[in-house]
């Protein structure tokens, strides 16, 4: 069962990487200014596997422990986590070198919910769990 | 009489041409820093316009009259570069500069100092700024105190008081 929901989470990390990098180009030619020192690839690879492989280890403790409400448990934990993320980028203090501090939340807050919306994207390839 | 006009233009032209020669005004660089450190926030200041006339040889005529955009302030953070500005704490909108104008500049043993009045926040304060001058460059540290300035005053102990100021201004004639 873990190998079915490793697997999902790496899918799902690897969707969430390729929107965040997407994203970022896009927010780029939209503001013109550069974050991708603050943004990088590591950090937003590290960020998305971190979050899915965390997100398969509570997936998988969820379906063995709790059975019937496995699914609203587990499915309220990553929105709730998610939401909570939020407040990661709104309160970092990026390099003082970086102009246009008060643009970051705009690139950042978004990209904290791209793991979560690549895991129920790919829901239904894996089984559903 | 109008023989007398082109010489006299020429020696006038001469003393302002001899003026501007000879005198010691400074303009600012492009890669100056002001920094400011009280913990947290620390961040900058980019925004500055500045007068400067020093000549080491000459103190008594040098004077600095230097002002900062308080909108150009970066802390890093978008909400707290927000905060700083507002009502709260800087008020940008009603107090939009703060201002260095020095009175005196000295030599003291390791470089030398500018007094001079501070405004900030509307509140004209004393203060002494010590400095350095190397390789045309202005180096000088001071401290500030925020609740001197009537920075909001209702939260003393609110990301510090005291904030450590360093200045770094290359300079070109």
């Amino acid at each position: 069962m873990f190998r079915k929901i490793f697997l999902h989470a790496l899918a799902a990390s690897a969707l969430a990487i390729a929107a965040a990098l997407v994203y970022r180009r896009i927010y780029f030619f939209a503001t013109e200014i550069d974050f991708s020192r603050v943004a990088s690839f590591k950090n937003l690879f590290s960020f998305c596997l971190i979050f899915c492989m965390v997100a398969a280890g509570i997936n998988y403790l969820c379906f063995k422990f709790l059975k019937n409400r496995a699914e609203i448990i587990y499915n309220l934990i990553l929105s709730a986590v998610s939401f909570a993320l939020v407040m990661l980028p709104i309160s970092i203090s990026l390099p003082l070198d970086i102009k246009s501090p008060e643009l970051f939340p705009g690139l950042a807050v978004p990209i904290v919910f791209f793991p979560a919306l690549s895991w129920y994207t790919l829901m239904p390839l894996f089984g559903g769990e | 009489m109008k023989k007398a006009i082109f010489p006299a233009l020429a020696i006038l032209l001469v003393m302002a041409s001899s003026f501007v020669m000879f005198s010691q005004e400074w303009k600012v660089g492009d890669n100056y820093s002001i920094k400011f450190d009280g913990g947290d926030p620390s961040g900058t200041f980019s925004g500055l316009k500045a007068s400067i006339n020093f000549d080491p040889s000459d103190l008594g005529t040098s004077k600095f009259d230097a002002t900062i955009d308080v909108a150009t302030i970066n802390t890093g953070n978008g909400m707290k570069n927000t905060h700083a500005k507002s009502e709260k704490w800087f008020d940008a909108a009603k107090y939009p500069t703060i201002q260095f104008t020095s009175s005196a500049i000295s030599k003291t043993a390791t470089g030398y100092e500018a007094k001079g009045t501070l405004t900030m926040h509307g509140v004209q304060k004393e203060i002494v700024i010590p400095f350095t001058f190397e390789n045309n460059t202005f180096k000088g540290t001071f401290s500030v105190n925020r609740l001197d300035y009537n920075i909001n005053k209702e939260e003393p102990n609110h990301g510090g008081s005291t904030f450590k100021v360093d200045i770094e201004v290359p300079v070109t004639k």
